[in-house]
């Protein structure tokens, strides 16, 4: 698709240089093409430049520059923002539970993702490889988790969770196993299992686009050659789902690094998750507990940053194999 | 293609249409930037907002709306969960759009001072409405010469128990926390817990360091002096470490559903808590009814009679209300009107801070609930005992947070809480200077 469109102006740039055309007349209509061209990127770029730019541009502002106050004692006097230079990034980057945050999140992402996309791709695989009835009411099931939004979904796992109510717990307690879901070493993957139980369907759903998309020709060309199903999931199925794979993995990771929700629902649960469990988290604490917009500005930057390096590394970790077939 | 093109035009219309809304509000906004304090006309009608999350304060609100028709008072019920209702404001301060009014406690002050959040009543002749209310309480919102808000209730702290539980395990109501360390024990025989520490509530703990003698915050010129880790804090700190350690007490946060169903099914038969407490064991515990009796606050000392507070809040005014005289007027009205603290009292919001307009007996709103005990006193008269000179100053949510952190830390690895001490002293004066206020220790 992509390359269609980048090879279509090509024409035209070589036929403005010979001048065997009046110049006028394409120049005219391509005048009007760029004007119509305008008219349709112009709400976009303004929107982009409103919605996402200006608040980018607004972050890296705050987070180079800091309050100054005057008065006594600090209380009732002016205040005014004066430039900080890089204060505020070696302050959050001087934070201990900060950082303690990102290895958090990094530790999560390294088993929630990997495991999340396993069990997508499975599901996708086998609802799409079955023939029976009632394939699409499992479909269904599996992607209406994520139709539940992610503070509602925390807060109802939470009263899964918390010992006294939970009969989960109750349950397991009844078998002699005693268990918190909420303790120091176990909460992380209690919020593990939200997120999984939320995604799952979600990216299975992308998955499963992609399969139908797969021409019937090359399942019936492998079955020809004695492939069995397993080794047509494996040789032809899999490769050829290889984007949205990629796709959903970039998705999850990013979404990894965006941890919030969960853990600030669970908190008042929980004691054992602090008010800077995960660097989203911990930026908003900064912002609206402590009120330092500045340094939360300068984390936020700082986690934007992580959230591109690390997409950017498992592109090219995922994408080197890719372009040689493509 | 059209059918995909419709709705897109419709998203973009809705789009650009918030987008100038946004401006509009915007615009408005910067305008306000210096605004004149407006007087409100004669016969101008206005509308003040009111940002509350006392249960119940909706009835006084309504009765000034009816005697008032001019000026009408809106209340949005604001989430108290965590601190929530703060970081609203305190955003809605940065953003240039906060309410008329606040329901705002007296730690979290000086905070919005910091942020000139507040509006200064003294210019509005305040002052002469402090005659009113009890001294200790209309202190917390002085500072300098500046009057920030006008006391609504205070939480005076005491000791509920249940008394059927504990005759029934002959364990007799502590008065020193000797005597309570002794039930914890008797009571954790019994297969219950004695109640909980919970690691997030600084406020409780300020309170309990409050009656052992701390003093967290102090001034020497215009230097704030910060003392966590003083002698007092830390002898209460080694207290609740010994009952955590020697697994006495339940470790769970407090106020959660947990919690409540402990307290329902008598798994906590005690608590250390505050005046308004009566409501939350009501609303959450109605199993228990008759069962509850309050007590005074167990003593360091035998015989002692040193009590401390537990929350207490005011109504402040924000500094861009365009009719502040008028948000004064119900500010007071709301405090000291015999009938709107009756409302109030009726709704469970506290220990009114007003000397007068109600009998100690009204505050009995619960007595069935305890079992017709005359609750009240133990409270007035812990109130009437309450160290008078502590503080509140700058950015306590953050020292709450910090301390519930620490604490969560210090359960989860056997740090010890005067570890936890040091730590946040160390970390609440570096988070002050970062403020760009002076700031030493005083410990």
């Amino acid at each position: 698709m992509s390359r269609d469109t980048l090879s279509r102006p090509e024409p035209v740039a070589r036929r403005a240089p010979d001048g065997a055309r009046p110049a006028r007349r394409i120049s005219r209509t391509e005048a009007r093409n760029a004007r119509a061209a305008a008219g349709f990127v112009l709400p976009f770029l303004a929107l982009f430049a409103l919605c996402f730019l200006a608040p980018i541009v607004y972050a890296v502002y705050q987070s180079l520059h800091k309050t100054e106050r005057t008065g006594p004692l600090g209380l009732g006097g002016q205040e005014h923002e004066v430039f900080a230079g890089l204060a505020n990034y070696t302050h959050a980057l001087s934070d201990d539970q900060f950082l303690a945050g990102f290895g958090r999140v990094l530790l999560f992402g390294a088993v929630q993702v990997p495991l999340m996309i396993v069990l997508a791709t499975a599901l996708a695989l086998l609802l799409e490889g079955a023939s029976a009835r009632g394939i699409p009411f499992f479909r269904s099931a599996f992607f209406l988790p994520y139709g539940v939004p992610g503070v509602i979904a925390s807060i109802l796992w939470g009263f899964l969770y918390v010992p006294g109510i939970s009969p989960l717990v109750k349950i397991a307690q009844s078998v002699g196993w005693d268990v918190d879901f909420l303790a120091r070493g176990t909460v992380l993957w209690s919020i593990a299992n939200i997120v999984t139980w939320q995604f799952t369907g979600y990216n299975m759903l992308v998955l499963i686009a992609q399969l139908k998309s797969v021409p019937e020709e090359l399942y019936e060309a492998a079955r020809i050659d004695g492939a069995n199903a397993w080794q047509v999931a494996r040789h032809v199925k899999l490769p050829l789902i290889r984007p949205a794979l990629v796709l959903t993995g970039v998705f999850s990771i990013i979404g990894t690094l965006q941890l919030f929700a969960e853990p600030k629902v669970l908190r008042p649960l929980a004691s054992s998750i602090d008010s800077g469990f995960t660097p989203n988290l911990h930026a908003y604490s900064e912002a609206f507990v402590g009120n330092n917009q500045h340094v939360a500005a300068a984390e936020a930057v700082l986690l934007a940053l992580v959230a591109c390096v690390a997409s950017f590394v498992f592109l090219r970790l995922v994408g080197g194999r890719g372009k040689e077939r493509g | 293609m059209t059918s995909i093109d419709l709705p897109r035009r419709a998203v973009l219309g809705t789009a650009a249409g918030a987008v100038a809304a946004a401006c509009l509000t915007g615009c408005g906004d910067s305008g306000d930037d210096h605004p004149a304090p407006r007087e409100r006309k004669k016969g101008q009608k206005i509308t003040l907002s009111f940002w509350s999350w006392v249960p119940g304060i909706d009835k006084p609100v309504a009765l000034w709306n009816r005697r008032n028709p001019e000026v009408q008072v809106t209340v949005e019920q604001v989430s108290a969960v965590d601190g929530e209702q703060y970081a609203k404001m305190h955003a809605a301060i940065k953003a240039g759009n906060p309410p008329d009014l606040g329901q705002i406690e007296f730690p979290v002050i000086p905070s919005f001072l910091l942020d000139n959040g507040l509006l200064d009543l003294a210019p509005l002749g305040a002052a002469r409405h402090k005659d009113k209310f009890f001294g200790w309480q209309w202190r917390q919102s002085v500072f300098g010469k500046g009057i920030y808000a006008i006391p609504q209730a205070s939480g005076p702290m005491g000791l509920f128990v249940r008394q059927d539980l504990f005759e029934k395990w002959d364990v007799p109501v502590p008065t020193t926390w000797d005597a309570y360390e002794a039930a914890a024990k008797k009571i954790r025989k019994k297969g219950a817990w004695i109640e909980t520490f919970s690691a997030t509530n600084g406020n409780r703990l300020a309170g309990l360091a409050w009656q052992a003698g701390a003093k967290w915050y102090a001034t020497k010129g215009d230097t704030w002096l910060i003392s966590i880790d003083d002698e007092p804090t830390r002898k209460v700190a080694d207290y609740w470490e010994a009952l955590v350690r020697q697994k006495l007490i339940k470790t769970i946060p407090d106020r959660q559903d947990a919690w409540y169903k402990d307290l329902q099914t008598g798994a906590i038969p005690a608590w250390v808590g505050a005046s308004w407490g009566d409501a939350l064991l009501v609303g959450n515990a109605p199993g228990t009814k008759g069962k509850w009796r309050a007590a005074p606050l167990p003593q360091w000392k035998p015989g002692g009679r040193t009590f401390a507070n537990w929350g207490g809040s005011t109504t402040a005014v924000f500094a861009k209300a365009p009719y502040p005289k008028d948000a004064l007027d119900f500010a007071v009205w709301l405090n000291t009107d015999p009938e709107s603290i009756a409302l109030l009292i009726e709704g469970g919001y506290g220990f009114p801070s007003a000397k007068k307009g109600y009998a100690t007996g009204a505050l009995d709103v619960d007595k069935a609930f305890f079992g017709g005990q005359e609750y009240s006193k133990i409270f007035a008269d812990a109130g009437a005992h309450v160290d008078t000179s502590w503080q509140w100053g700058p950015g306590v949510d953050t020292l709450y947070q910090r301390l519930g952190d620490a604490f969560t830390d210090a359960l989860g690895t056997g740090a010890s809480f005067r570890s936890v001490l040091a730590k946040v002293q160390g970390q609440t004066i570096a988070d002050l200077k970062g403020k760009g206020l002076k700031v030493e220790s005083g410990a």
